[in-house]
C-alpha cells in the first residue's frame, strides 16, 4: 500500500463564501498528485456533499494526506446527525442518499471517530479507479 | 453536404413545406428519423443565434448546445394546426433557452473576464483531450494545453462552479415544458416513492428531466461525467456543473 507522506490541515469557516476556497484548495492538492479532472471534480463534491450535512455555522477542519496517487480526506467534526445520513443504505433505483453519492464519487468512505455527538468522516480518493 | 447549402438550394416556401411534411412524419406517425432532420436541417439557425451570445464567458460550442435543446423543444410542441413556420416558431425558444442558460449561471457581472474566457475554452480543451486521450485530462495537461499554468485552470474550475441560485425558485424552466430528454434512458418513475425517503419526492420534482436523468446516470449507472456528456450531448464540464446545481437544489429543497 502506498504510503501517505505529506499532510496538509485547514480550518475553515462554513459561510458559503469559504466553500468556494476549500474546493480550490481541493483541487490544488490533487492537481499535484496528478489527479484528472474528473477525479478532482468527484472529490470536491463528496466534500461539498459532506459539509452540507452541516450548515453554514461555525467552522470545520479539513486534513488532506497525500501519497502517491492518493488522497485521503478527513472532514469533521460534523453533527452526528451526519451520521444517519451515510448510514442510509436505502440503494433503491430513485432514492439518492448521501452514502450513494460517496459510494460513486470516493472510492471509499468511512466514520473514523465518534465523540461526544460528532463525527470525522475520512474519503480515500484514488488516481486512475474507474 | 451540409444543411446551409442543401436548403440555400430550394426556396423559403419549399423548406417550409418540407419541415410540415418532417413534422407530421413526426407527430403523426411517431417518426423519430424525421426529428433529427429537422433538428439537421435547423442547426445553422441554431448556430447563427448561438454566435450572437458569444464572448460572454461561455465557449461558443456549449451555446450552441443549448440552443439546440431549445430548437428539440420547439420541434416536440410544434403545433401543426398553427400557420407559422418552425424556424419562426422555434427562435424564441432558442433564444430563450440560452438566455435561461446564461441567468442560471448568472456569473457574468462577477468574474474577471480573463477567468471567464479561460473557463470558456477549457471546455473545448477537456473535450479535445478526452478524446485524444482517452480518458479524462489532469490538470497539468490542460494548462498545457491551453497554454498556461495549472494554478489559472483551478481557478478557472472554480469560475465553473459558481453559479447563482436563481434557478432554485425558478423551478424547472417552465411549468409544461417538455425537455427533450425526457425520451432518454430510465423514465422518472425510477424515482419512485420511498417510504424512508419520501421526502426526496418533491425535491426530485424541482429539477428537470434532463437534470433527472443526469443523477440517474451518475449515480444509479454509475457512469463518469464524460459518458454521460457524450449521451446527453453536452459538454463534461456542462455536466458537472448540473449534477452540482441538481444536488443542492434538492438539498436546499429537502431543508424547505
Amino acid at each position: 500500500m502506498t504510503q501517505l507522506n505529506e499532510r496538509i490541515e485547514l480550518e475553515a469557516p462554513l459561510s458559503g463564501d469559504f466553500q468556494a476556497v476549500i474546493r480550490l484548495i481541493i483541487g490544488g492538492i490533487a492537481e499535484r498528485v496528478d489527479f484528472a479532472f474528473e477525479e478532482i471534480d468527484d472529490l470536491q463534491l463528496a466534500v461539498e456533499r459532506l459539509l452540507a450535512e452541516v450548515g453554514q455555522a461555525g467552522s470545520v477542519a479539513l486534513s488532506f494526506e497525500v501519497g502517491e496517487g492518493r488522497i485521503r480526506t478527513r472532514v469533521g467534526p460534523l453533527p452526528e446527525r451526519a451520521l444517519a445520513a451515510l448510514r442510509d443504505g436505502d440503494q433503491r433505483p430513485g432514492v439518492l442518499t448521501l452514502r450513494r453519492i460517496l459510494q460513486t464519487v470516493v472510492d471509499s468512505f468511512g466514520v473514523e471517530q465518534v465523540d461526544e455527538g460528532q463525527i470525522v468522516v475520512r474519503l480515500e480518493k484514488l488516481k486512475g479507479m474507474p | 453536404m451540409n444543411a446551409p447549402d442543401r436548403r440555400a438550394a430550394v426556396s423559403p416556401e419549399q423548406a417550409r413545406e418540407e419541415d410540415r411534411a418532417l413534422l407530421r412524419r413526426y407527430h403523426g406517425a411517431d417518426d423519430t428519423t424525421a426529428r433529427e432532420e429537422l433538428i439537421e436541417r435547423h442547426l445553422p439557425l441554431v448556430r447563427s443565434l448561438a454566435r450572437r451570445y458569444s464572448g460572454r464567458g461561455e465557449s461558443l460550442e456549449d451555446i450552441e448546445q443549448v440552443g439546440a435543446i431549445g430548437l428539440i423543444k420547439a420541434i416536440d410542441r410544434f403545433d401543426l394546426s398553427r400557420d407559422v413556420s418552425l424556424a419562426t416558431y422555434a427562435t424564441p425558444n432558442i433564444v430563450g433557452e440560452i438566455k435561461r442558460h446564461f441567468r442560471d449561471k448568472g456569473w457574468a457581472i462577477r468574474v474577471p473576464r480573463a477567468l471567464q474566457e479561460l473557463n470558456a475554452s477549457m471546455s473545448g480543451a477537456i473535450e479535445r483531450l478526452t478524446g485524444r486521450l482517452g480518458r479524462s485530462p489532469s490538470i497539468a495537461e490542460i494548462a498545457d494545453e491551453l497554454k498556461t499554468t495549472p494554478e489559472e485552470v483551478l481557478e478557472a474550475m472554480e469560475v465553473g462552479s459558481a453559479y447563482s441560485t436563481v434557478s432554485l425558485s425558478s423551478g424547472p424552466g417552465g411549468e409544461d415544458e417538455l425537455d427533450p430528454l425526457e425520451t432518454i434512458g430510465g423514465e422518472d418513475h425510477e424515482f419512485e416513492r420511498s417510504e424512508h425517503r419520501a421526502a426526496l419526492e418533491p425535491a426530485l420534482d424541482r429539477l428537470a428531466p434532463r437534470e433527472r436523468e443526469i443523477l440517474r446516470m451518475r449515480f444509479e449507472e454509475g457512469l463518469p461525467q464524460t459518458q454521460i456528456a457524450s449521451r446527453v450531448g453536452l459538454s463534461q464540464m456542462h455536466v458537472s456543473r448540473l449534477i452540482r446545481k441538481s444536488l443542492q437544489v434538492m438539498r436546499e429543497e429537502l431543508l424547505r
